[in-house]
């Protein structure tokens, strides 16, 4: 039998779970492995359907976690034998607890800026100028020019972008995650470990970094979250 | 309660990308052991590109919302808006 694995924290508390069911409508129980514990639920198969119910199956676990505690969650689909995920926290116990140090008392708020393509997308120089010469090899080549001018373009927007809000968020963050996605619909995509306590603080201040932001920029903040964003330990 | 200056969207929707692009995109990973099957899926309006760690589709996502499935209601708010 293998273990789906939900996440990993301290001092869990089990009757927080008891009336969660897990994915693939196993119960999640706790696993003690030394000084960390796993959530986990016993999985008959070697692979998760990528399904709405099994998704939330397992952000509903992690969920009810984080009410109590903060826990480093893990990747959606992680299915492993028991003396695997033994022998993982064992080999990154330091690694594992200096993580679950780093989150305590935090969640992870997430903040994505997209393009308003119904203006980013115009551009008014390359819009005016004369169809490509005749002849499909210039038309080719024209139109190559232009999707590498606008990659390039994206990228300094995405740049610039990610710095204005670097910027902003100031000192009402712990910690962020930002990067740069110069992509035709998102700019930047970020993450912030929030303190709990100071999440209205956040919420507040986020408020206003919006108000000032570009009039082609959209916004979509979300949260909060478990840390999946934090997870890992830092390079 | 969000700020009256954001205007919220699709909520349902939006925790259901935002929730993806969480539980696919990050967390911690042991090498090897992430095994998730595609074959099964029913997420029909968000999208392969979603799966594979975009959120690319999110303005066609909104574009196209009132064709989509409501999201279950336990994930995180989420909401949209234009500064």
């Amino acid at each position: 039998m293998n273990l789906y694995l939900y996440c990993l924290g301290r001092n869990l508390v089990r009757t927080s779970l008891n009336a969660v069911i897990g994915v693939a409508g196993a119960k999640p129980y706790l696993l003690t492995c030394g000084s960390i514990t796993a959530v986990v639920s016993d999985f008959a198969g070697d692979r998760v359907p990528v399904s709405r119910a099994e998704v939330f199956a397992h952000t509903r676990v992690v969920d009810t976690i984080l009410t109590a505690a903060t826990p480093l969650p893990f990747r959606f689909g992680t299915v492993v034998r028991r003396e695997r995920l033994e022998s993982y926290i064992e080999f990154r116990k330091d690694a594992l607890h200096a993580q679950l140090d780093r989150v305590q008392g935090c969640v992870e708020m997430s903040v994505k800026i997209l393009r308003d393509t119904g203006q980013a997308t115009s551009h008014p120089a390359e819009e005016q100028e004369p169809a490509p010469a005749p002849g499909p090899g210039t038309a080719f080549l024209e139109a190559k020019r232009r999707e590498s001018l606008g990659r390039a373009r994206q990228k300094q927007q995405a740049e610039k972008v990610a710095a204005w809000l670097a910027g902003e968020m100031g000192t009402v963050v712990q910690e962020s995650t930002v990067h740069v996605q110069p992509t035709e619909a998102l700019v930047v995509a970020a993450a912030y470990l929030v303190e709990r306590e100071r999440l209205k603080e956040y919420r507040k201040h986020l408020q206003g970094v919006l108000r000032e932001a570009p009039a082609d920029l959209r916004f979509l903040a979300s949260g909060p979250w478990p840390p999946y964003s934090f997870s890992e330990p830092k390079a | 309660m969000p700020d009256p200056d954001l205007e919220l969207l699709e909520q349902s929707d939006l925790s259901l990308l935002e929730t993806l692009d969480h539980v696919l995109n990050k967390g911690l990973v042991i090498a090897g052991e992430i095994t998730i099957s595609v074959a099964d899926i029913d997420l029909i309006f968000v999208g392969l590109n979603v799966l594979l760690g975009s959120v690319e589709t999110i303005n066609e996502v909104l574009g196209q919302r009132t064709s989509g499935g409501a999201a279950e209601s336990d994930a995180p708010e989420s909401g949209t808006g234009r500064a």
